[in-house]
């Protein structure tokens, strides 16, 4: 592994010192996750309230879900998690080339995570789960409920996999940007604020886990 | 600060400001020519404009189905258009209206061209950012309006379910795609101003001497972040509902169509003050400008935008009285309603405490100011006739819901836009409109408001239901005087378009400040430069540092 470089931030023409900036990122982000844990709130809400309602066919309904591919893949994104934190702190020991590997290894576990969304999607579309598909007869006809419960799963799995894939294509852009040499010196403090969203990503799969797997088991 | 003495105005006024301009490089309007500076544009100032633009646009089409519905409302039998046009024409102005020139209006133009200005910031905390919520924007209108040529919406501003989702034949799908856009780019404007607020402010400038303005852009913004995002998944939900029939909105699988509602509302009621906060910073800045004298009680007008954007979170629900929800959460949405005034009434009263005993100029600004506190105070009050359980069952989806949210929409948001603009035309553009057509406009707009919307309290009150077009014979009177309110209002909205577009090329040259004001978007030439100061800015030490001051009884600040 290289020594370190020099790690600093660029200063963009409209900041008066890098101080300002680098508090200007943070605070962005840190505002545009709020609006993200709001945007996810609303759904989980939606979710919550149907439990509450028709306890017994959300139930039934989560019985297909695969609870150990949830389980599985929540252990993978919390190891991403650790791969990003890892990355983070190398980008502040200016070891550059090591970064970029544990920014690979972080984008291999998101990755890994989408195989295995998408695997327990063609389970469930095997077992006839998806009901807003009108060439599939849905499997528990008998139950409304459960079918719209079953709908929410995809809106709110969805959008974590939509915000997961946009979070990898990021990730994969950027280890692009850090394969030249002093993009740590430039850029430090990208990593740092990509690395905010990251772990918001992995905390949102970490509150729909519980919300719709282990709750209805 | 001797504040306690009343000095005499004009002694102390320096009309003499240098002209920073003499010497130095161009200003933001002459720094490049080309399309691409201008579509590719990072500069605040310039996409204070591009939004100027694209707004004023979608004011057109709003103005004109507003006029066409008023037209169809003079006969009351409906024979002008059928149900269906009727429908689509009164959707699209407020779809329209509402996401496309209300809520963008001040905080996109204004808020975008003058908060780093009066921060003394070069631009804000993310240009390119601001820019994209611009491109984002503009794709949501390119939806919205797909879906008007295409054929149309008819299921009002609000997409209530079931109509939305299973009744509704037109073409909901892409409108209600153009709006989930629309929301990303308030999104995105709101945490600009967030971060550029608290990390961009010039040295000196606490958060007790910031101008009202970017107290009430600071408070918009927290709603923009804050309820925005609700709306955006309850319109996925909807999308989603009327496209795959995901059930949600739908009570035969077990989902609740008044969802929805709460959802929708839960944004839809803050979205108000998305409106109205920034009118009420406009308003703060010309209000102590032309009566040459300090802001009255200015720390309480900054804690009642704060207080009215937190208030809002908790009323949703008054616009659900009368659909089943539980007495108990009807009382509680009703007092917490009734709390809104407090906030609203402190606004009102320290700015007719700053007008007291000032040296007044009536120029445009001033008299679209003076529209607006009395404009706004009826439509408050009517506000508070609507928070009232009683009444409210009485005048529920009448027209005086919509007689009193045009009072605060059109009374207030949209003569604080005009005054606004007309007080800030000279910082944009660099030259000066001609006065005495401003004044014949904001008197024409002022009349032909109130003759267009009184009628509607009153309309509403004998009973006749909004959205539709066939009305009792008895009614026709009134909604004749309404009808014709509104030409008279069209022509003084014409009026501005002309001369303020004239102004561009053949206005008298402006002065850097030409009404005398405070603030630092007055320190800097007109138009400003590329990189708005050349010097550091000075902050100062008193936030409106009139002339004249008036004794506050109590404790005095600095």
């Amino acid at each position: 592994m290289s020594g370190g470089t020099s790690v600093g931030v660029r200063l963009a023409s409209h900041f008066a010192t890098v101080e300002q900036q680098k508090h200007a990122a943070v605070l962005g982000m840190w505002a545009w996750l709020l609006t993200e844990l709001l945007l996810f709130a609303g759904l989980f809400l939606t979710a919550l309230i149907l439990r509450l309602t028709h306890p017994e066919a959300v139930q039934a309904a989560a019985r297909h879900l695969k609870f150990w591919i949830g389980a599985v893949n929540t252990v993978v994104l919390i190891g991403s998690s650790l791969t990003m934190s890892g990355a983070i702190q190398l980008s502040r020991l200016g070891w550059q080339r090591g970064m970029v590997r544990f920014m690979l290894a972080t984008a291999a576990l998101g990755t890994l995570f989408l195989a295995l969304k998408g695997y327990e999607y063609y389970a469930d579309y095997h077992e006839h789960m998806m009901p807003f598909l009108s060439d599939r007869p849905y499997a528990l006809t008998d139950s409304p409920p459960s079918r719209l419960f079953v709908n929410l799963y995809y809106v709110a799995t969805g959008l974590h996999g939509l915000h997961l894939l946009t979070g990898i294509a990021i990730l994969l852009a950027m280890t692009r940007q850090a394969s030249r040499p002093g993009f740590l010196a430039a850029h430090q403090n990208r990593i740092e604020i990509f690395g905010l969203y990251w772990h918001f990503i992995d905390l949102i799969w970490i509150v729909a886990f519980p919300t719709l797997y282990v709750l209805n088991r | 600060m001797t504040s306690g003495t009343i000095t005499d105005g004009p002694a102390l006024r320096d009309p003499h400001t240098p002209d920073s301009r003499i010497g130095h490089g161009p200003d933001y309007l002459h720094a490049e020519h080309t399309l691409r500076s201008w579509f590719f544009t990072t500069d605040h100032k310039r996409i204070a404009l591009l939004y100027l633009a694209s707004i004023t646009a979608f004011f057109v089409i709003g103005a004109v189905t507003a006029g066409l519905v008023r037209l169809a409302l003079v006969v009351p039998d409906g024979q002008v258009f059928t149900n269906d046009t009727y429908n689509k024409l009164f959707t699209i102005h407020g779809v329209v209206m509402v996401w496309f020139f209300l809520i963008p209006s001040i905080p996109a133009t204004f808020g975008n061209f003058l908060i780093p200005l009066m921060i003394g910031a070069r631009d804000l905390a993310f240009p390119k950012l601001n820019l994209a919520s611009w491109y984002v924007f503009m794709t949501g209108a390119f939806f919205t309006l797909v879906s008007v040529v295409l054929g149309g919406v008819d299921t009002g501003w609000t997409f209530y379910t079931p109509l939305s989702t299973a009744f509704s034949n037109t073409w909901v799908v892409p409108a209600l795609i153009g709006v989930t856009i629309v929301g990303f780019s308030s999104i995105l404007t709101g945490l600009n101003f967030v971060v550029t607020i608290h990390t961009m402010r010039a040295p000196g400038m606490t958060w007790f001497r910031l101008p009202i303005f970017v107290w009430t852009h600071y408070a918009t913004s927290l709603i923009f972040l804050l309820a925005t995002p609700v709306i955006t998944v309850a319109l996925v939900l909807l999308i989603a509902e009327r496209a795959f029939h995901i059930g949600v909105f739908d009570p035969a699988y077990g989902g609740d169509p008044v969802l929805f509602q709460h959802l929708f509302w839960f944004y839809s009621h803050p979205a108000v003050y998305i409106m109205v906060l920034p009118g009420m910073g406009v308003i703060s800045e010309i209000v102590p400008a032309f009566a040459q004298k300090k802001l009255f009680g200015y720390r309480f007008v900054a804690y009642a935008a704060i207080g009215l954007a937190s208030v809002t979170f908790f009323v949703w629900g008054h616009h659900m009285f009368v659909n089943g929800q539980s007495d108990l959460a009807s009382v509680a949405f009703s007092v917490l309603s009734f709390a809104v005034a407090v906030p609203s009434a402190v606004k009102v009263y320290n700015w007719t405490a700053t007008i007291h005993k000032g040296s007044l100029k009536l120029d445009t600004p001033m008299l679209y100011a003076m529209g607006y506190i009395g404009l706004f105070v009826l439509g408050g009050l009517t506000g508070l006739y609507l928070a009232t359980l009683a009444i409210n069952q009485h005048v529920h989806a009448t027209y005086f819901v919509v007689a009193h949210f045009h009072y605060i929409m059109v009374g207030g948001t949209v003569l604080a836009f005009l005054g606004g603009l007309h007080f800030w035309w000279p910082k944009f553009t660099g030259r000066m409109y001609i006065e005495a057509w401003g004044r014949i406009s904001a008197v024409l707009i002022f009349i032909g408001f109130n003759v267009t919307f009184f009628p509607q309290f009153i309309l509403g009150y004998l009973g006749m239901p909004r959205r539709y077009h066939v009305y009792p014979a008895e009614f026709q009177f009134l909604n004749i005087l309404s009808s014709a309110g509104s030409t008279i209002l069209a022509v003084g909205y014409i009026f501005p378009m002309i001369y303020l577009v004239y102004a561009i090329w053949f206005g008298k040259r402006a002065p850097a400040n030409p009404w005398d004001a405070r603030g630092l978007e007055w320190t800097v030439a007109s138009p400003p430069p590329a990189h708005n100061f050349l010097t550091e800015p000075q902050a100062p030490k008193v936030p409106y540092d009139y002339p004249i001051q008036a004794r506050e009884t109590g404790r005095q600040h600095s």
